[in-house]
């Protein structure tokens, strides 16, 4: 018995020590963290819209029961609005993908990016490569984008990446869902 | 000579996947390229010289006993501390390497060091045991990631080699492709070390 509590207290004590060391590092990072996190999303925006210079953020009544969608930002250069960027969430193979489009106000498509994904290394993961989402780039915003596995793709398709239709469908996902929050209620 | 040894040891006669077939759940599951064998294989060998060090020096204070979830309590520290650190510090480092960091807490070779090595040796040994293994990890990773580019993806570091007439084995980046690859790498570094290992 009393063995039982001498073993308990000296458990107690490296978790204790461990529990001290973690929420120290904590404290350091957070801060650190949250800027990094906003200073991809500034990047982000600025190569999806890169003919913005300044970002607004626009009220979350703009996209209210649109679902997937986080955020929207209006791009901005000598004071006109030139386009908007769009942040989405739909959901790939391993959790949500993170998608941001950027959409001009003549209604075509100027970039996207995927940010933070799980999607698996070496199948999924290829969503972020300039090959699979420079497809998008040009495309026209309307209707709805489809995902073909090969062959020439039409004006409103992209091809899939081969092994990860999933991914492929869930990037896509999100694009259809900026195109039709833009064309309902930006444009 | 027994810092040469230990040394070799993790790198060769000990190779944690070829010999002792430790860590097999990311062995398996990120080796699709070149490139996340090597970021695995580092982010490890890390958190292994952390972890080896720290329990080699408080070894004498863990009772027997409650030795397993001291050391658990230990890595998972560790793992946790980098991967806070290199998320706040090195984004580029973590861009590469951050899917892999949480993987490292769940990977047994860790485990299997701090039980099987550090917990009888001094910090020194323990430091070049667990910079031996990690690389040990990482060559093995590597070699695997690059044969199954190679063959899944017609590439090496995402380089493409084999021109666009070539029509990779998807099968290969896929998981079965993992068993396949790991498999025959098995047999072919026993076939080989197996006899310089006896003799050693």
């Amino acid at each position: 018995m009393r063995d039982i509590i001498r073993l308990g207290l000296i458990l107690l004590l490296i978790t204790a020590v461990a529990a001290a060391v973690l929420a120290w590092t904590n404290d350091v990072t957070m801060e650190p963290i949250a800027d990094q996190v906003l200073q991809a999303n500034i990047t982000a925006r600025q190569s999806v819209l890169s003919d913005a210079s300044e970002f607004e953020e626009m009220s979350t009544d703009t996209f209210a029961g649109y679902a997937n969608v986080l955020e929207v930002y209006k791009g901005l250069k000598d004071g006109q609005v030139v386009g908007y960027t769009i942040k989405t969430n739909p959901s790939g193979y391993a959790g949500p993908i993170e998608v941001m489009i950027g959409i001009s106000v003549d209604g075509v498509i100027q970039g996207v990016s995927v940010g933070n994904h799980s999607e698996t290394p070496g199948l999924g993961a290829k969503a972020s490569d300039d090959q699979f989402k420079n497809q998008y780039n040009d495309k026209k915003a309307e209707g709805q984008i489809d995902v073909i596995k090969a062959g020439t793709p039409k004006d409103n398709e992209i091809i899939s990446i081969s092994g990860a239709t999933i991914t492929s469908r869930a990037v896509t996902a999100g694009v259809n869902a900026a195109i039709q929050l833009y064309n309902e209620a930006l444009k | 000579m027994k810092i040469g040894n230990t040394f070799l040891r993790g790198i060769l006669y000990d190779n944690p996947i070829f010999i002792q077939l430790l860590g097999m759940c990311p062995t398996l599951a990120v080796t699709t390229s070149a490139v996340n064998g090597v970021g695995m294989g580092l982010a490890t060998t890390a958190v292994l010289l952390g972890s080896n060090v720290v329990i080699a020096m408080i070894k004498k204070f863990i009772p027997a006993k409650i030795r397993i979830p001291a050391y658990v309590v230990v890595i998972a520290t560790f793992v946790t501390v980098i991967g806070l650190l290199m998320k706040a510090f090195v984004p580029a480092l973590d861009k590469a390497l951050g899917l892999f960091i949480p993987l490292i807490v769940v990977n047994c070779i860790i485990l299997a060091r701090a039980e099987a090595f550090a917990s009888k040796n001094s910090v020194l040994l323990s430091a070049v045991d667990g910079i031996g293994m990690g690389l040990g990890f990482t060559i093995s990773l590597t070699i695997l990631g690059s044969v199954r580019e190679i063959l899944g993806a017609g590439s090496i570091f995402g380089k493409a080699i084999f021109g666009a007439s070539y029509q990779p084995a998807l099968i290969m980046i896929l998981p079965p492709g993992a068993f396949l690859a790991l498999g025959c790498l098995l047999a072919l570094y026993n076939w080989t070390v197996s006899k310089k290992a006896n003799q050693f």
